[in-house]
């Protein structure tokens, strides 16, 4: 037998002991010329044929355990079919595995229109033997096509990356990658090439392509150490893999590879966005030769404001004009928020101009840390912000031990993510909580830093809470949260191993941990944490089993800690009680804090917070209480984002509205705030808004309990709903804490009495619901 | 041989695992389960409202062993799983035709 035979990989042997290969790329190279060779004897001096490389191996990246991709094209001639099995049964007989397609020229450019996979691989075809005429013909035709349908065939791309991407998750942060499948991995590597080969980007930068090699290094010698075609390095290959790829151990190797998955990752994101916009561009094109004809001018790209300084613009969070990040400390955090809560990317030029911002003061300014809340606060579309964060470096000028973290793969079969993903995942999950804490900015902070102490010596939970507490002092958090915040951090695996490990039915299970946790706000932060821990650990980590127990545990200890009462409203300044002295309506606007005073009568706070949201002014918090007859309410409100309204106009509005001149609901519908859904309603994951009517918490009025994602004008909303059961509201405290708003109103029906019969309460919770979600 | 189950309160599990393991067993299953027994779930009050709980929480653990250790074995899995109240689990033994260490091919006692 003439031909030399082809290294076949797949007869399910485990290799004695994988090689140490000088070069990789060399090794898989020279497997391609072998398996040329191997082609070219096979198909012998045959006219109006070629054989044709596809896919990996088009590209000469033939591994170990790849398949050989083989195209016969044909001009037509008869007898193909036997000129076929010629070729084809050698190959099966030698046990390699063939993919194998016998086409005319036209009919493989059909079927690659048909189907985006085939013409992916045709993207990389390339003349083994046989007529270098037919090849030819294919490649350029291929290319042809792909140009010319590049909006649909990018739109399928993207659909195929997003699909493996549900899939197989993302390369860098899982402990068992599949380095061909997942984000970030070999094929979405290829697909940059594949956006490139439409000339809608630039291909691969030499850091993508060093990228790309380290992964493709890593496959080849996961195959060279199984013996088999295995795409997903499982723990119990990594040592050895990382020993035959010269790495250190598998620690090394998970690091390596969680660098040129994020560098892939990043790369491909840029590429499909700039080919998205290069499409944009050629619709502007048209528009300008339109104005050229004399057709109506344009009026420059759509700007959407988000938050003070920011815009949306072509689908990307860009900075507004005026915005001057080297004099904004705050507007990284600011940016970050607004990106995700409008579930945007921050554009490439953004991200750069955020690296002149200077340092965080220490402490932070309270504007930071609610904007770091309402970035979590939005459960997934954080991930991909936090992670642009990561790549651009902005992370350490946040939490500087977020870089001991980063990477750090678990050696520990429960764990799916790095430490560092793992963090960002606890706290998406914790976003789905928030309705359930009384504290949700506090359950998300230590939702992200439940692990950080991993990145030191020892028992994680006490190196924990040290740097919790450090990081906590930067935050500028009180002492009494900073408190929560390390508590939370010290016993986060308190409550999961308490209550699997400790019998439930002995008083002194739960009598140990209501000492040990000291608080219910702290109870519920550690049971929502061990939620959101869990689920974010891993499949085997978090099961209705475990749940089960731990809300079981959660319920005992509750009863021994006893009940929290819900908060009170603040008593008055004397400033404020001089106001309701004076017995006369009052209005006054000074800087961010807003004053109402007025003969208490229904619906007074509503209709004050429907002025304030007629002007765009954000409530942040709101003090209701009575001082004798008169009902005296402070706002503290913030301007999202333009020129801050004119005080003088705002406090006249108010005294209209006392005065019963003004309808608020009138000039609502007018700007169109009426009706329109709540913010964050478009958003599954997050949890529903929640109203609870507290029984025992005062003897003198209902107490409602509303925890709801902010929107403009949810106050208003709430009020209105409460106007329309009836109800009279006596007091009321608003908190709003990072973008969750925590609300607690005390409410009596017309006979000035608690709301105490069952159907009218049913009627208060549905309808302040209805008015929630819009 | 025989197939010793036991359907036990989860946090018993430490105590049965360490009893096993003095008594020389080496390997076992631990899997997560829930059901009832006699006890039929129960009832608590919780702030006044009541509610039922239907399956309660158990583990279940498995462990394979030579005939005649296996009325031993039942007697330390009872007495380390023991709380002498409702709801402590079952333990119950069935014969094995055959058992077979999956990486090397050993068939019966051997592969224990």
């Amino acid at each position: 037998m003439g031909p030399e035979p082809f290294e076949a990989v797949g007869t399910g042997a485990r290799p004695a002991g994988a090689r140490r290969l000088a070069s990789f790329a060399a090794d898989r190279a020279r497997r391609a010329a072998s398996a040329d060779r191997w082609l070219a004897s096979l198909l012998g001096a045959e006219p109006g044929v070629a054989l044709v490389a596809v896919g990996g191996y088009g590209r000469r990246e033939l591994l170990p355990g790849s398949d050989l991709d083989v195209l016969l094209l044909h001009s037509g001639r008869p007898g193909i079919a036997a000129l076929a099995d010629r070729i084809w049964y050698p190959i099966w007989d030698s046990g390699t595995r063939l993919d194998h397609a016998v086409r005319r020229p036209a009919e493989a450019r059909e079927v690659a229109r048909q189907d985006v996979r085939v013409a992916l691989g045709l993207l990389h075809a390339r003349h083994v033997a046989g007529d270098p005429g037919l090849t030819s013909d294919l490649r350029t035709g291929v290319l042809a096509d792909w140009r010319s349908a590049a909006r649909t065939r990018l739109a399928e791309l993207q659909v195929l990356h997003e699909e493996r991407t549900a899939r197989s998750g993302e390369l860098a942060f899982l402990l068992e990658p599949d380095l061909k499948e997942a984000r970030g991995g070999l094929r979405d590597a290829e697909a940059i090439y594949a956006v490139a080969a439409a000339w809608v980007a630039p291909g691969p930068g030499p850091r993508a392509r060093a990228a790309q090699e380290a992964i493709m290094d890593a496959r080849h010698a996961l195959h060279e150490v199984t013996g088999r075609a295995s795409d997903r390095l499982v723990l119990q290959e990594q040592d050895e893999v990382a020993r035959v790829l010269g790495l250190a151990d598998a620690d090394a190797l998970l690091c390596h590879l969680a660098g040129a998955g994020r560098t892939i990752t990043y790369s491909l994101d840029q590429s499909l966005r700039q080919a998205q916009r290069s499409r944009g561009a050629g619709g502007r094109g048209v528009a300008r030769a339109g104005r050229l004809r004399g057709g109506r001018p344009r009026s420059g790209p759509q700007r959407r404001p988000l938050a003070d300084g920011l815009v949306e613009q072509d689908g990307e969070v860009v900075l507004a004009r005026p915005a001057d990040p080297s004099a904004d400390s705050v507007l990284v955090l600011r940016a970050a928020a607004a990106a995700a809560e409008a579930g945007l990317p921050l554009a490439p030029r953004t991200l750069a101009r955020l690296k002149e911002c200077p340092p965080l003061p220490v402490p932070w300014p309270a504007a930071a840390r609610d904007a770091l809340a309402m970035l979590l606060g939005t459960g997934q579309a954080a991930i991909a912000v936090w992670e642009a964060l990561d790549q651009e470096e902005m992370l350490p000028g946040l939490i500087p031990d977020w870089e001991r973290v980063r990477n750090r793969p678990q050696r520990n079969p429960l764990h799916t993510f790095t430490v560092d993903r793992h963090l960002v995942e606890t706290a998406a999950r914790a976003a789905a909580l928030t309705r359930d804490v009384a504290r949700p900015d506090l359950l998300l902070l230590a939702a992200l830093l439940h692990d950080i102490g991993k990145g030191w010596p020892g028992d994680h939970r006490v190196t924990g809470e040290v740097v919790t507490r450090d990081t906590a002092h930067r935050m500028g958090l009180s002492e009494a949260d900073t408190e929560l915040v390390a508590g939370a951090v010290r016993h986060h695996l308190l409550l999961p191993h308490m209550a699997t490990r400790r019998d439930l039915d002995d008083p002194q299970t739960a009598a140990q941990v209501a000492a040990t946790v000291g608080s219910r706000p702290l109870l519920e932060l550690l049971h929502a944490l061990a939620i959101a821990d869990g689920q974010a650990t891993g499949p085997a980590a978090w099961n209705d089993w475990k749940a089960g127990l731990v809300a079981d545990l959660v319920r005992r200890v509750e009863g021994v800690l006893g009940g929290q009462p819900p908060p009170t409203p603040l008593p008055l300044r004397p400033g404020q009680v001089a106001l309701a002295e004076a017995g006369q309506p009052a209005a006054m606007v000074t800087g961010s804090e807003v004053t109402v005073v007025a003969p208490d009568r229904p619906g007074l706070l509503w209709q004050a917070a429907g002025v304030l949201a007629s002007h765009r002014l954000a409530v942040r918090s709101a003090n209701a209480t009575s001082h004798g007859t008169m009902a005296v309410t402070s706002f503290t409100v913030a301007h999202p984002y333009g020129e801050p309204p004119d005080a003088a106009l705002v406090s006249s509005e108010l005294r209209r509205v006392l005065a019963g001149e003004l309808d608020v609901a009138d000039q609502l519908r007018r700007q169109g705030m009426l009706g329109a859904p709540a913010r964050g309603t478009d958003r599954p994951w997050l949890a529903a808004p929640k109203v609870t009517l507290v029984d025992d918490a005062s003897r003198t009025a209902t107490v409602v309990e509303v925890r709801a994602h902010d929107a403009p004008g949810l106050l208003w909303r709430i009020g209105r709903a409460l106007g329309e059961c009836g109800l009279d509201v006596r007091a009321a405290r608003v908190e709003t804490l990072g973008a969750e708003a925590v609300d607690v109103f005390y409410v009596v029906g017309a006979d000035s009495h608690p709301v105490t019969d069952a159907p009218t309460r049913g009627k208060i919770a549905a309808q302040v619901l209805s008015a929630l979600t819009g | 041989m025989k197939l010793i189950t036991a359907v036990i309160k989860p946090f018993k599990l430490d105590e049965v695992k360490s009893a096993l393991q003095a008594f020389g067993v080496h390997g076992m299953t631990v899997s997560e389960a829930s059901g009832y027994g006699r006890q039929r779930g129960h009832t608590e009050v919780y702030r006044g409202a009541e509610y039922q709980v239907d399956l309660v929480p158990k583990v279940r653990l498995e462990v394979l062993c030579d005939d005649e250790d296996a009325d031993d074995l039942i007697g330390v899995v009872v007495k380390a799983a023991q709380s002498g109240r409702i709801g402590d689990g079952k333990v119950w033994c069935t014969p094995v035709d055959t058992v077979v260490r999956v990486r090397t091919g050993e068939r019966g006692p051997g592969a224990l």
